[in-house]
């Protein structure tokens, strides 16, 4: 009878744990959401994505977020094209062909980076990157560019770290039968193992993109910031995020309200994203 | 055993190039910081500006006329669209120090050895110059009410602006308002609440005021807010603070409904990096390099 007592308690428990996390989602939702939709209404949808123009100071104010819509999908993709390839070739690197002595020194660093924080990578891009890039193209080296570096650098660990239990998890049989067939080390993985951890490879990209376009407080020290649509790479550029960051501790009523609606459309980039994320997952259950 | 092999010779060829990379930055920021004789006036000029709405950009834009405002009633922020953005003080300091072609505008207290402060027509910001008004870029730091305060932020009033007050708003790098204040002494017991809402660059000074005031008024709670002069000022006109914190010049129709007193006067420096050799602006210049109309160095 007692044990029963505790059962059901500890049930409750465990139930109020589940729900505030779920009661904290949906609080985001109602607080984004309520705060940002009225002022899309009033300034209008195509308006407000569409704007090519962000200037709150003027009267009257013109609220554009397209600017940095393009600006957080370039970068973004820009990125995936830099982490991608050098994190899954890691991450084969280190499931099939690593020595035990170096897999002990690479498994913590690449745990590591996952867990410096963001402001520090800003800082070391600040000090390094950007230098780097003054001399490469002039100006003042925080460009598109800087951005794409650093946040390449940044998604490692995430597509590291999940493609390489994604490879971790393909059954030893598929390798093994490959061998059998005459293939050699290096085929086998690369043409066995690694297609068939291919969702959990796609799914840790899909999370790189998430990680890409939430970053905010590195990009920002090295972004130049500028609200306008950069015309190539060696341009500054601002991003949804850094646009939030940037001006939300100075900024009142109308303003305001189209910093919260730009969270909005940050939060639906990222309900689209962890959609297809979703989606994936799916599709990998079901086979 | 082969792969093994081949995997660190990989590793070492990584390294090396690595390594070849570093290397060369190193030697390259040497050679840059080292180039002889005269700053090149023929390069560009890199911008920096603050983020839209805070108080420093707001006042230097409307001073230097970088905000134009017509007939209408309409008024154009023409900051130049390839500023690079900064949303902090120390933001625009590190940029500025760290690029020997750029341009920012700080606070005249934040100044220091790391940047240069610029002459505007010819007068170098200096707590003399903003107090004779003969430096042009300079804001007031501004105290409103409405109508009467109560006992307790009346006693604080006073003593921000008695001789201890405007003290430490020297030391805290501002310009005092009155040179002339009488000394404050604690009055009886008083014991209450006072309620500061506005600016975030007059905040730093009011806490310190606010800290002193309550080691010799310990019974009175002062509780400050920072959002923004134009939050402070609505605070004060509704009455939701006894008093409000503006960092900007107030308005015709503000004026009328609220008392204002300046606390401090404040400059906005106009700062370039160590190398350059350019030492003077007018303000007109200041208006072109902002509004990106002059590129590059070379007056």
């Amino acid at each position: 009878m007692k044990i029963k007592k505790l059962d059901s308690f500890m049930q409750g428990v465990f139930l109020i744990s589940a729900l505030i996390s779920v009661m904290a989602i949906i609080l985001i939702g109602i607080f984004v959401f309520g705060g940002g939709i009225p002022f899309i209404a009033e300034y209008g949808l195509s308006n407000f994505l569409l704007g090519e123009k962000w200037t709150p100071s003027n009267t009257p104010a013109a609220f554009g977020i397209l600017p940095m819509i393009i600006g957080s999908v370039t970068v973004t993709l820009g990125a995936i094209v830099i982490g991608v390839p050098v994190g899954v070739l890691t991450a084969v690197f280190m499931a099939e062909f690593c020595p035990t002595k170096l897999y002990k020194v690479l498994k913590p660093a690449v745990n590591l980076m996952a867990a410096i924080p963001s402001i520090v990578y800003g800082f070391f891009a600040l000090q390094l990157i950007v230098p780097f890039m003054r001399r490469l193209f002039g100006g003042t080296g925080m460009n598109m560019l800087t951005v794409i570096l650093l946040l390449g650098i940044m998604i490692l660990p995430t597509i590291i770290g999940m493609s390489e239990s994604a490879i971790r998890a393909v059954p030893k049989s598929y390798y093994s039968g490959s061998l059998a067939l005459g293939a050699s080390h290096e085929r086998s993985i690369m043409k066995v193992s690694l297609p068939a951890a291919k969702s959990g490879v796609l799914s840790s990209v899909i999370l790189g993109i998430g990680r890409a376009i939430g970053e905010t407080m590195a990009v920002v020290l090295v972004a130049g910031n500028q609200p306008r649509i950069p015309d190539s790479l060696t341009q500054g550029v601002r991003t949804l995020t850094t646009n939030i960051v940037l001006e939300m501790s100075y900024a009142t009523g109308q303003h305001r309200e189209a910093l919260i609606a730009t969270a909005v459309v940050l939060f639906g980039f990222i309900l689209v994203i962890n959609g297809i994320f979703l989606l994936i997952k799916r599709k990998e259950a079901i086979r | 055993m082969h792969i093994k092999k081949s995997s660190k010779v990989l590793m070492a060829l990584g390294m090396a190039l690595f390594l070849a990379a570093c290397g060369n930055s190193s030697s390259d920021a040497t050679g840059s910081s080292l180039t002889e004789g005269e700053f090149d006036l023929t390069q560009p000029i890199h911008v920096i500006s603050r983020e839209d709405g805070s108080g420093t950009r707001g006042a230097f834009t409307e001073i230097t006329k970088v905000l134009e405002k017509d007939a209408d009633g309409n008024e154009i922020d023409a900051t130049y669209m390839e500023a690079a953005i900064q949303n902090s003080t120390d933001g625009v300091m590190t940029s500025v120090a760290g690029d020997a072609t750029s341009i920012g505008y700080i606070s005249l207290g934040s100044v220091n050895d790391t940047i240069k402060a610029l002459k505007i027509e010819g007068v170098h910001p200096t707590p003399e110059t903003i107090k004779d008004n003969s430096y042009a870029i300079a804001r007031p730091f501004n105290l409103v009410y409405k109508d009467k305060l109560s006992k307790e932020a009346q006693d604080f009033w006073d003593f921000i602006f008695s001789q201890q007050g405007q003290e430490m708003v020297v030391k805290e790098g501002y310009i005092e308002a009155d040179d002339q204040a009488v000394i404050y002494t604690a009055s009886e017991n008083l014991d209450g609440k006072v309620s500061i809402v506005g600016s975030t660059s007059v905040t730093s000074v009011m806490e310190v005021l606010a800290e002193e005031y309550q080691a010799l008024n310990p019974n009175v709670t002062i509780d400050i807010t920072s959002n923004g002069s134009s939050a402070g000022i609505t605070a004060a006109t509704d009455g939701t603070a006894d008093i409000g914190m503006a960092s900007r010049e107030l308005k015709e129709e503000e004026k009328e409904v609220l008392t204002v007193s300046v606390l401090a006067m404040d400059g906005i420096a106009v700062i370039v990096n160590k190398e350059n050799t350019t030492d003077e602006l007018t303000m007109e210049q200041v208006k072109a390099i902002f509004t990106g109309e002059q590129l590059i160095w070379q007056e």
